[in-house]
């Protein structure tokens, strides 16, 4: 399978703290894929490292097998909606469109104005001047008229009204449909995720916790219910996160299906959005226990 | 490239070109005024006669000279303030192109849309400081043509075109300055990534580096040359239009010694006997001393000043294009 997006040890460190380390995942082509993680996690890194804005400090990036820092050919292959939609703001969105064919060799300038059109978004108003949904359009169309194999969007809609984030998750899913583009976009919302993506990175503290295709990431997961302080069943790799009330502990396991049912144990199938909480809350803990110097 | 360029900055280009020809509105008449005057009272004529010598026989002739170009001071004294704004107009058109170059890209987050099309964000920076400086360098040309043109008769008038001011916004440094200032703008923009501290930093930074490169290093470009002359004589004695720029001088006496620091005692009057008695209080073989940079050397230190801060404005683009590469 052909990788649109790999990491291998990545890092990338500003002064003496690391944004990002020993980061490695592979993202297949094809796939529409989440980055998860809290404010500060490496997110915004991670895709400047991608899109070739930051050079890596340590190991290495590859779109399409090939490294895209200072290199405008990987570029051309990359279609990239930075946070907060950045754009000339005195620039009208036909002058955009006309900007991108300019910089770019390969340029689809029909289908921008397509898009916008169908949006109603008015081609001769300086975008500085458009709301902010209509911006992140704007944004959109024009990552999209570079005919990118590879759409990277970082916190596409945090800062949009929920209509607005429909519309855009809507215009997006759209547009990803028709062509073959791998997706990989940003959030720290998680609601919404499991109808849109089929592939989950999720970040932590500048480490990847956790990576690879929703399916099987929920196929080798379990939610197991049982007696408090009981030691997990044969068959589970690894305890994700344990929750305790009086008399039952709630188990996240990392396991295939268990051989057997276990006795004293009830098995469930975790959502998205448990398994990726779990992983979060998981280096949290561990991480304010170190601090506390206490041990777990 | 070029249309980005263009288009992001065409309002201020215009409006740089319009303070230009407003400028020009103001300069040009008064500048022909003054031409006008100084070839009709015939103080031109007066000091291209006085020739260039450091020192002339006193003749009435010199006096003469001197007196018309006193009344040309006195006519056009206050137009000689207008060379203070001379002197901070590149500073500004430095800060206000150089300064939001980069950024206003930086702070706007729009840096991050440009640098991810296909176009390198070295191309990208190239393009924009060769046009923004190119456009720059023709402003600065123009006016540092203009302005040494006005100002020829007033500085000839007033003295040498060596001293400060007159030095500053006459010949090359003018552009040199200019360019310089745009190239500190942008710098400080890449490192503080803001464009007010920006602002703020160029503006102090070129203050700082024309005030020492101004009074340290200006006049140790060459050692100065010493000029020493009898006291109270009529022969040989300094000429007003030589050009030179006096760095110190006072009255030493036989052995050397400066026995008198910022004095010089011109020509004595034949029926003044005062005078003859103050001067053989010094004794025998005391003399006027002046240490002074001849007038004949204003190209080569333009051309040294110029190369000061052209090659200040390389290194400068040169980090910033470094430090530039490591944005995100």
């Amino acid at each position: 399978m052909e990788q649109a997006l790999e990491a291998e040890d990545l890092g990338k460190r500003y002064g003496r703290a690391w944004a990002l380390r020993d980061c490695s995942f592979e993202l297949p082509a094809g796939r529409v894929a989440a980055l998860v993680g809290p404010n500060g996690a490496g997110k915004s890194t991670l895709l400047h490292l991608a899109v070739g804005l930051l050079k890596p400090d340590t190991g290495r990036v590859r779109v399409f097998g090939r490294e895209p820092h200072g290199a405008p050919a990987t570029l051309g292959e990359i279609g990239f909606v930075a946070q907060d939609t950045p754009l000339y703001r005195d620039f009208t969105a036909r002058e955009l469109i006309s900007l991108g064919g300019r910089l770019n060799r390969r340029w689809d300038a029909a289908l921008a104005r397509d898009r916008l059109s169908a949006l109603g978004i008015p081609p001769d108003r300086p975008v500085g001047k458009l709301s902010g949904g209509q911006r992140a359009q704007v944004a959109l169309a024009l990552a999209l008229a570079k005919r990118p194999r590879l759409l990277l969007l970082d916190e596409p809609v945090a800062a949009l009204d929920p209509l607005a984030r429909r519309e855009f998750m809507q215009a997006l899913m759209g547009a990803v449909a028709e062509s073959e583009t791998t997706v990989l976009f940003s959030s720290h919302l998680l609601s919404e995720l499991e109808r849109t993506c089929d592939h989950l990175i999720v970040l932590q503290t500048a480490h990847v916790q956790l990576s690879g295709s929703v399916d099987e990431l929920l196929d080798g997961h379990r939610l197991l219910v049982g007696p408090r302080d009981a030691a997990p069943p044969d068959g589970v790799e690894k305890v994700v996160r344990a929750a305790h009330t009086e008399r039952q502990s709630t188990l996240l396991v990392r396991s295939r299906a268990l051989p057997a049912p276990a006795p004293g144990w009830t098995e469930r199938e975790v959502s998205l959005e448990d398994l990726v909480l779990a992983y979060l809350a998981d280096t949290e803990t561990r991480d304010v226990e170190t601090a506390w110097e206490v041990t777990a | 490239m070029i249309w980005l360029t263009w288009r992001q900055h065409r309002k201020e280009m215009i409006y740089t070109l319009l303070a230009l020809a407003a400028l020009a509105a103001i300069m040009v008449p008064t500048g022909l005024a003054m031409h006008g005057r100084y070839e009709d009272t015939g103080l031109k004529a007066c000091l291209d006669g006085l020739g260039t010598a450091s020192l002339l026989q006193q003749a009435p002739g010199v006096t003469e000279c001197q007196e018309l170009a006193h009344a040309f001071q006195e006519k056009y004294s206050d137009l000689a303030f207008v060379a203070v704004l001379f002197v901070i107009l590149p500073v500004f058109v430095g800060v206000f192109y150089g300064a939001p170059l980069v950024a206003r890209e930086l702070e706007q987050g729009t840096h991050r849309f440009v640098w991810t099309q296909g176009v390198s964000r070295t191309r990208w920076a190239l393009t924009k400081f060769g046009l923004i400086g190119g456009f720059t360098l023709l402003v600065a040309v123009v006016y540092a043509l203009g302005v040494s043109w006005w100002f020829t008769p007033l500085v000839a008038a007033i003295g040498s075109r060596m001293e400060y001011l007159a030095f500053d916004v006459q010949g090359v440094v003018p552009i040199a300055y200019t360019l310089f200032a745009v190239a500190l703008g942008v710098f400080a923009g890449v490192y503080w990534r803001k464009v007010l501290p920006a602002m703020g930093v160029a503006l102090a930074g070129f203050a700082v580096v024309r005030g020492t490169v101004e009074l340290l290093a200006r006049p140790r470009y060459l050692p100065p040359k010493e000029l020493t002359y009898a006291l109270g004589e009529m022969d040989m004695a300094p000429n007003p239009a030589s050009g030179n720029w006096s760095q110190a001088h006072g009255i030493r006496d036989g052995a050397g010694n400066l026995v008198m620091a910022d004095a010089r005692i011109g020509p004595c009057p034949e029926t003044d006997s005062f005078c003859a008695r103050e001067i053989q209080k010094f004794g025998s073989g005391a003399h006027n001393w002046e240490l002074y940079q001849p007038g004949d050397r204003f190209w080569l230190f333009q051309g040294i000043e110029t190369g000061i801060f052209l090659a200040l404005t390389a290194l400068l683009l040169a980090l910033a294009l470094r430090r530039l590469r490591t944005l995100a």
